[in-house]
């Protein structure tokens, strides 16, 4: 009973981390379209600023790769992004794979191509017993920051100007335009919390493994998308869902696959959400004509 | 094939003498150069194998896929496995089965298993993996990327796990890898110009209007991803057999940003492209890896040693082609398609008589039921509460035209997306030809006779006149030749083989709905559903298709149902015409008995009718 206990709790821990992961790139699609291979790099740089800012107050450096995380997100957006915003979606999701190559390779010139430690602080490498239960810190704050975030940004979509107007151009890019909502700010404002969700989703991931390394984008990177596109493509509410469908499925599967099978959980998670596209080409929220939603 | 053709016989030949004479330069200097500039040749030339295995899936489907470097590293492993001497092989792979183990092939037939296996592996993997939707493929084709790279990295017993396989026989040479690539060149063209690369293409341009056609968009990207498999299983076959070595990552992700970069900068849509965007990369890679290993610019600047400088500049090339020429180098032409080689290897004037005669296709057709007709039987549909039609009939004879017309939103559009199977009905049925084909999909009822157009003429852009024609009569499954003759008979009748040769993206307004129109008759249609084809016409151009219209009937035995607003169209083409009006039949008859109903007349002809009337 306690085991189980654990292992759902654990499941729901990375869950909640790649629903975090899956919010970051479907704000990106909803509002712009675009799918967007960078988020990885979004999530590694603010990493990176942990390691670099190693010597400081752990607070001081969260600041820092959190500030990182917009900083690249708008960058990239200006830079790179918005020459070819009515460009199709392949063009765009070929378009966001040169900016992903280049940060990656970038921080592999000037830092390191190998992976690089990083010590976390000892509040998060311990746990907490809650009855019989000892639940990893990280795991807590992983769970309290899907909570607040989901709060946050629904508070944000629903009560505010910007999210009615973020809502507007999800629904009808032209006519919220037309309607007098400033393109430019919405999608430039979707980039820069989308930025700061990758970086938080980066400082819990070098908090879990302890290293960071310019490749360690790719996989939840890849995540995002599948999240995205098994919860319905382009709505939050569908990534939420699918983000917490595949950490779950991963967690558990690390947990009750037989041994000789434990290295191919990549394998395995990676292809069931497949197997549901198949049955369900329009995702499991997702409606039958595909349209992006908030 | 002359004018009337797909394209003249010097054009074909300039488009596969230009790439393979560029592959037979490269391959020279390879031969000429150190051995060390012979070995990134032939690894050049490896990749153009890759890459050219990408042009058939990317380039001809316009859906990029971010798997196929998982084919090539099939091909490679097992390659490898199939030639490694069988000492080392059981040092590396403990569990082997002892057939591979031992085998020590010659390299010649180790590729052409590694080919049928790689390509196998596409086909098995690509029938689910194009199932998904358009969206979704970039996305599961990378997620069977990371997925076979876990696979590759995991297996030890059998792959030798994460450090790879060493002791491979270096056996591929300048000559070999050259000899493939142009192989590859030419089954690339092969595929562009074959019925089913047409059929791809026009899924490419238009999805939906490809499915109007009776192109089954799934089974032509399954085909084009099983043929780029197998390419790509042989260029990682060759490649691993220059180098020697193999690991998990040797195909992985950088891989696949490379071989994309190099698509991607040369064009996609031709195979000009491929060769000379893997050239043009290639070469400005090898500048910046000599750059990475250090130097110093004028004695001044030095630069240290930057692994992953490559791949920055890599990755800046790519962004810099995204935006200033997506369409890359070569435009997406083949050597035989561009500007000032094309204007001198104009074809002939065309010859006047047309090569096949209209009763050819209009020939005698498979036996119709004794009900042959297009009919629906009490259609509902509602969008989210919404109803939008209310239980119609409507019958279709053949040898008919049936207007069809009411105010806007009356349903109409929806009824013919019904009627060609684009939209399911919640209740109802649609029979034709007395067989219920209400759960028909839209490809499977063209290619059962029932063609249709689209209030938007949905070009197939990048194609020329004769060619968005000829797949039309491709999509529902006739040959090339043939093909291009019905083509070329449609395109004369309805007043358009001056412009066979010229792209249809291009053509005026009124001469892409005439093309739509022509698009829907190549294939050959018992019933044609047409959607407004006189919007955005002029008063002649409207005559002149009322003329062609009945011409249709008549000639090509085929019944109309006619979606209008210009009542004078209507009044002039059809024997019949149903009134819808908020989803429900409000009058079926004669135009003049419609003209006279007071429904009718109520609750849509009203002015403005009677001001068009009296024009």
């Amino acid at each position: 009973m306690t085991d189980l206990a654990q292992s759902l709790i654990d499941a729901l821990a990375l869950g909640g981390l790649f629903a975090l992961i899956a919010i970051g790139v479907a704000l990106v699609y909803t509002v712009m379209g675009m799918m967007n291979f960078a988020q990885g790099e979004f999530i590694m740089l603010p990493a990176y600023a942990l390691y670099v800012l190693a010597g400081l107050p752990f607070g001081v450096a969260v600041c820092a790769a959190l500030a990182t995380g917009v900083a690249i997100a708008v960058l990239a957006e200006r830079v790179a992004f918005r020459p070819v915003r009515n460009a199709d979606l392949a063009a765009q999701l070929v378009t966001s794979l040169a900016v992903a190559t280049i940060l990656q390779n970038a921080v592999s010139a000037s830092v390191d191509a190998r992976a690089q430690s990083v010590a976390a602080p000892e509040l998060l490498s311990e746990s907490s017993q809650i009855g019989s239960l000892s639940i990893p810190n990280l795991e807590i704050l992983t769970l309290a920051l899907t909570v607040i975030v989901l709060g946050g940004l629904g508070w944000l979509l629903y009560r505010t100007r910007i999210g009615l107007e973020m809502r507007a151009a999800a629904e009808n890019f032209e006519m919220a335009r037309l309607l007098g909502v400033r393109a430019n700010r919405v999608i430039a404002i979707a980039f820069a919390i989308s930025g700061a969700l990758a970086a938080m989703v980066g400082v819990l991931i070098v908090m879990q493994t302890g290293q960071v390394s310019p490749t360690m984008g790719l996989t939840p990177v890849l995540v995002g998308f599948i999240a995205v596109v098994i919860g319905g493509f382009g709505r939050i509410s569908g990534a939420v869902v699918g983000g917490l469908v595949l950490g779950a499925l991963s967690s558990l599967l690390g947990t009750y696959l037989p041994d000789g099978l434990v290295p191919f959980r990549d394998a395995i998670v990676f292809s069931i959400p497949v197997a549901i596209l198949i049955v369900r080409p329009q995702g499991l929220l997702g409606s039958a004509t595909g349209e992006a939603r908030i | 094939m002359n004018g009337r053709g797909l394209r003249s016989r010097a054009s074909a030949a300039t488009s596969l003498v230009v790439p393979l004479v560029l592959v037979a330069l490269t391959a020279v200097v390879g031969a000429s150069g150190t051995p060390s500039l012979e070995g990134t040749v032939t690894l050049i030339l490896c990749n153009l194998i890759i890459v050219l295995g990408l042009q058939i899936f990317i380039g001809n489907s316009g859906v990029y896929s971010f798997g196929q470097l998982g084919f090539a590293a099939t091909g490679a492993y097992v390659a490898a496995l199939l030639t490694i001497p069988a000492t080392f092989t059981l040092l590396q792979t403990a569990e082997l089965p002892k057939l591979i183990a031992d085998a020590e092939l010659d390299p010649l037939l180790s590729t052409l298993i590694a080919a049928v296996a790689s390509g196998l592996l596409a086909g098995v993997v690509g029938w689910p993996l194009m199932r998904t939707s358009t969206l979704a493929i970039p996305i599961s084709t990378f997620a069977f990327l990371i997925v076979a790279y876990n696979v590759l990295a995991n297996w030890d017993p059998i792959t030798g796990g994460s450090s790879g396989l060493v002791s491979i026989p270096r056996t591929t040479d300048v000559a070999s890898a050259g000899l493939w690539a142009g192989v590859a060149v030419v089954v690339a063209l092969v595929f562009k110009w074959s019925a089913s690369g047409y059929r791809l293409q026009a899924s490419r341009e238009d999805e939906v209007a490809a499915r109007s056609i009776g192109i089954g968009v799934m089974r032509e990207r399954l085909i084009a991803f099983t043929i780029s498999g197998v390419l790509c299983g042989i260029g990682g076959a060759l490649a691993v057999h220059q180098s020697g070595t193999l690991s998990p990552v040797t195909f992985y992700f950088a891989a696949s940003v490379t071989t994309i970069t190099m698509l991607v900068v040369g064009g996609t849509r031709s195979v000009l492209g491929a060769v000379v965007g893997t050239l043009a990369v290639a070469t400005v890679n090898e500048l910046l890896r000599n750059l990475e290993e250090g130097a110093s610019v004028l004695g001044l600047i030095s630069i240290g040693a930057a692994p992953g400088l490559a791949a920055v500049g890599l990755g800046l090339i790519l962004l810099v082609t995204m935006i200033a020429r997506p369409e890359g180098l070569v435009g997406g032409r083949e050597a035989g398609e561009i500007g000032p080689i094309r204007r001198r290897l104009r074809p002939r004037a065309p010859s006047t008589s047309p090569t096949v005669a209209a009763t050819d296709q209009a020939g005698p057709r498979p036996a119709r039921g004794s009900a042959g007709s297009l009919r629906a039987e009490g259609v509902s549909l509602a969008f989210s509460g919404l109803h939008v039609l209310r239980g119609v009939d409507l019958a279709l004879p053949p040898g008919e035209a049936l207007g069809l017309i009411g105010p806007n939103g009356a349903g109409k559009t929806t009824l013919v997306n019904v009627l060609s199977g684009f939209q399911a009905p919640d209740s109802g049925s649609v029979f034709l030809d007395g067989v219920d084909v209400t759960s028909w999909s839209p490809a499977r009822l063209a290619r059962a006779g029932l063609g249709r157009t689209f209030q938007a003429a949905l070009p197939f852009a990048g194609l020329t006149v004769m060619e968005s024609v000829a797949v039309g009569a491709m999509g529902v499954g006739v040959g090339r030749r043939r093909a291009v003759a019905i083509a070329a008979d449609v395109l004369e009748r309805l007043g358009l083989g001056d412009q066979a040769q010229s792209p249809a993206g291009l053509q005026p307004p009124g001469s892409q709905r005439l093309l739509g129109i022509a698009r829907a008759l190549a294939t050959g249609p018992h019933y044609l559903l047409l959607d407004e084809p006189a919007a955005g016409l002029n008063d002649e151009e409207r005559r002149e298709l009322v003329a062609i219209l009945r011409e249709v009937i008549r000639d090509f035995d085929c019944a109309i149902l006619l979606i209008e607003h210009d009542m004078n169209v209507v009044m002039d083409l059809c024997s019949q015409v149903q009134v819808l009006d908020d989803g429900r039949t409000v009058a079926v008859g004669s135009p003049e008995e419609v003209q006279a109903h007071p429904a009718v007349v109520e609750a849509y002809l009203g002015a403005s009718y009677v001001a068009s009337a009296h024009a």
